[in-house]
């Protein structure tokens, strides 16, 4: 309760700040909430944006794509590495060593190869989401205790009845969760392509409130990209707490 | 069974490293075949040959470009591991503040922080200061998040233990908290360099004038595709040495974990 | 022989604590008096307040009413100087090899890197740990953890022994042995020993006095008196007499705990 009540303080604390400070600013560099407000009104009411929901749509497009693709390859190429041992030795470390790069060095490249429309956001979505799929994919297969697959061969199962029966359930706690990261990094991969060079998208809008100096429209679009991406981790977190009731 | 483990273990390691070789070596003749029969435009795709050059003709200024943005990534990651340590530390080990404030910390590092990156080019200008800020920002929420998870996490028996010699509060942080976070704290360092670099990268990619992220966009934006294939291995293999040197350190400072 | 003086005083000593399901009295009016020189054993059933009771002796939780001396003084807040404290989990820190966990309490009172170091290695004897000196807690067994914990204990050189259940996570055999190797230590060095247990054995074996308490709010049901000579045949007649009694007043508390 204190804890709550704190928090709400702390907020309005910040909020003020915000207040004081972006009144005493030159208003190009910083709006206060005050003026954020009206902003966000015209943008809803597709005043000063009336093509925002098209561009909504697109992220959302590109944001779903980008995710579909990350989720099929990653928990293929997951179960290929897990499954067979010595291509899981030899290509989990070169795997790893590609992770500890950091994922926007291949963002030029994919922005050449795929231009600048949304193929190329979707691409860098997929890369950033695909990572933590295919290591979900393996932390889970590590997981699964051997004696409850030697129990179950014990009682005459097959294969694919071991991997549904015993693997499946035994891994979900922890591919849920991957799945979870992997859309949140699907989503900032395609903002993050937005922003740095696109026609068309929230970054794309972003980017031209930005460059006229419109900062109230700014930090309106901002706020509405931020209502889309905590809007997806709601959604995930749904999913996720569905899917750890079913596995108890 | 020792001796027979140990010698199971050559081969083992040797076939796994040359199944990396093999598997390394296949992609670039893949790779440079493709190109040559001409089944990838070499316009977006260009051969690993010609990669190989473009390296050898970019040379100096490629390695001025990388120089500049790992002198900005230093910078940045000095100041995330300082303070992600220090508010990690603080927030971590008082109660009050690590409930109040954990939403925020974990709602700030999962966010994408690129929304605000056109404010901060619009206050910082074109130049080392917004790389070096949102450098920071960028590195500093992981190393914050781990350290916060491995101060609420120390085992209380060793702070009981502490608590029961008589330790003053700043030993109890000094010789207690500090060396229990370890771990953390150096895996925290891991993922905040690459955090850094990102972060670096990022804002020259949006709004440099120098730097490796600025000279990889140009050769994007000029369709050089040799020379950008060759920027990005550059960076990617410093990435990956920076990591590896990480890992190495990390091993010697916790000697003591079984 | 005169009397040893009287060490600790445990005046009317009273402890709720609020839990999500109310409060729940740990210890109701708890008077105990120990000499110098006594091993005095707190027994009775789970949950019946025997470690806060050895809390407060530590100055880790503060009594609600009552007071509790040591020389005459209120404790007030953990004391190195005037007790040192064993806990069942040995929380030995891991980056520490055993000499460093040994030295622990002196290196926060700021003895001289010298100094300690000696302390700590004239005590790897006794402990039974030679050769151990640079191993870390990982490399040791659990009776060897133990006795790390112990000689960090010893080490600090306080007048009075703390032991919270010390052994009660080893398995029977451990148990046994590292009751008879305590039993040497304190024959040696003459500490005041206040030790919480669960085990008879361990009671019967070990101490100069026993207190048992009553199921939860904790009281001192009755006190032991045992006068008999070291080391002890549990088989005599006197100590399976006792046995019999101290055992009649646990299982009349323990029957009640479970209730």
């Amino acid at each position: 309760m204190t804890v709550l009540a704190v928090r709400a303080g702390l907020l309005l604390v910040v909020l003020g700040l915000w207040e004081t400070v972006g009144r005493a600013s030159n208003p190009l560099l910083a709006v206060p909430p005050s003026a954020v407000l009206p902003a966000l009104r015209d943008l809803l009411l597709l005043r000063s944006y009336p093509d925002l929901p098209a561009n909504v749509l697109l992220t959302l497009r590109e944001i779903a794509a980008a995710y579909a693709l990350a989720v099929v390859a990653g928990l293929a190429c997951g179960f290929a590495l897990g499954f067979h041992w010595l291509i899981g030795r030899a290509w989990g470390p070169m795997l790893a060593a590609l992770y500890a790069v950091p994922a926007v060095v291949w963002y030029p490249s994919l922005m050449l190869f795929f231009g600048l429309d949304a193929a190329s956001k979707i691409a860098f979505g997929f890369l950033l989401g695909f990572f933590p799929v295919t290591l979900a994919v393996l932390a889970g297969i590590r997981q699964v205790n051997p004696h409850l697959v030697t129990v179950a061969r014990a009682y005459g199962a097959g294969s694919l009845t071991v991997f549904v029966r015993v693997m499946v359930p035994a891994m979900l706690f922890t591919l849920v969760g991957g799945l979870r990261t992997a859309l949140a990094l699907a989503v900032v991969g395609v903002i993050v392509g937005e922003v740095l060079g696109s026609k068309r998208g929230m970054g794309a809008l972003i980017n031209h409130a930005y460059g006229l100096l419109r900062t109230a429209d700014y930090v309106a679009l901002v706020l509405v990209t931020l209502a889309l991406v905590v809007g997806s981790d709601v959604v995930a977190s749904l999913v996720e707490r569905r899917a750890r009731r079913w596995n108890e | 069974m020792a001796s027979s483990m140990a010698a199971s273990r050559p081969p083992l390691q040797r076939r796994v490293r040359a199944l990396q070789l093999a598997t390394v070596g296949v992609a670039l003749a893949v790779w440079e075949t493709a190109v040559r029969a001409g089944w990838i435009d070499p316009l977006f795709v260009p051969a690993p040959s010609a990669v190989g050059a473009a390296l050898g003709t970019m040379g100096d200024t490629a390695l001025v470009a990388l120089g500049e943005t790992l002198s900005k990534t230093a910078i940045a990651y000095v100041l995330s591991v300082a303070l992600g340590l220090a508010a990690g530390l603080v927030v971590g080990s008082v109660r009050l503040l690590r409930e109040v404030l954990n939403p925020f910390v974990m709602a700030l590092y999962s966010l994408p922080k690129i929304l605000v990156l056109p404010w901060i080019v619009l206050l910082l200008g074109y130049g080392t200061a917004p790389a070096i800020f949102y450098g920071t920002i960028h590195g500093l929420f992981p190393v914050t998040v781990l350290v916060m998870g491995a101060v609420r996490d120390v085992d209380r028996t060793l702070v009981t233990v502490a608590r029961a010699y008589g330790a003053t509060t700043w030993q109890l942080y000094w010789k207690v908290l500090l060396p229990a976070i370890v771990p953390s704290v150096v895996a925290g360092m891991r993922l905040g360099i690459v955090f850094c670099l990102l972060g670096v990268l990022v804002v020259e990619m949006f709004a440099g004038v120098r730097g490796m992220g600025y000279v990889m966009s140009s050769f994007a934006n000029g369709f050089r595709a040799p020379e950008l294939f060759a920027a990005t291995a550059l960076v990617s293999a410093a990435s990956i040495a920076i990591v590896l040197v990480l890992d190495h350190v990390n091993e010697r400072l916790s000697h003591w974990r079984g | 022989m005169t009397a040893p003086a009287r060490l600790i005083a445990v005046e009317s000593v009273s402890k709720r604590y609020v839990t999500s399901s109310g409060p729940v009295e740990a210890l109701h009016d708890v008077s105990l008096t120990v000499s110098e020189g006594e091993f005095c054993t707190l027994i009775g059933p789970s949950g019946c307040g025997k470690s806060t009771l050895l809390g407060m002796l530590g100055g880790l939780v503060y009594p609600e009413s009552g007071r509790i001396l040591v020389d005459a003084r209120p404790v007030t807040g953990p004391d190195p100087g005037r007790a040192a404290t064993v806990f069942q989990d040995p929380g030995l820190f891991p980056w520490r090899t055993v000499l460093e966990n040994v030295e622990f309490g002196l290196e926060l009172a700021g003895s001289a890197a010298a100094r300690r170091r000696s302390i700590a290695t004239a005590l790897l004897g006794p402990l039974g740990l030679k050769g151990f000196a640079e191993k870390y807690p990982r490399e040791l067994s659990g009776g060897m953890k133990q006795r790390v914990a112990i000689g960090r204990a010893l080490a600090i050189d306080a007048k009075i022994l703390l032991m919270d259940e010390p052994f009660g996570a080893l398995d029977e055999q451990t148990r046994v042995l590292m009751g008879e190797w305590l039993l040497d230590i304190w024959r040696r060095t003459r500490k005041t020993v206040i030790f919480v247990t669960h085990s008879l054995h361990e009671a019967l074996f070990l101490s100069t006095r026993i207190a048992v308490m009553t199921a939860r709010p904790g009281r001192i049901k009755s006190v032991l008196e045992l006068p008999m000579d070291y080391p002890r045949s549990m088989e005599s007649p006197e100590l399976v007499a006792l046995r019999a009694k101290l055992w009649g007043e646990i299982r009349e508390e323990s029957l009640r705990a479970m209730q």
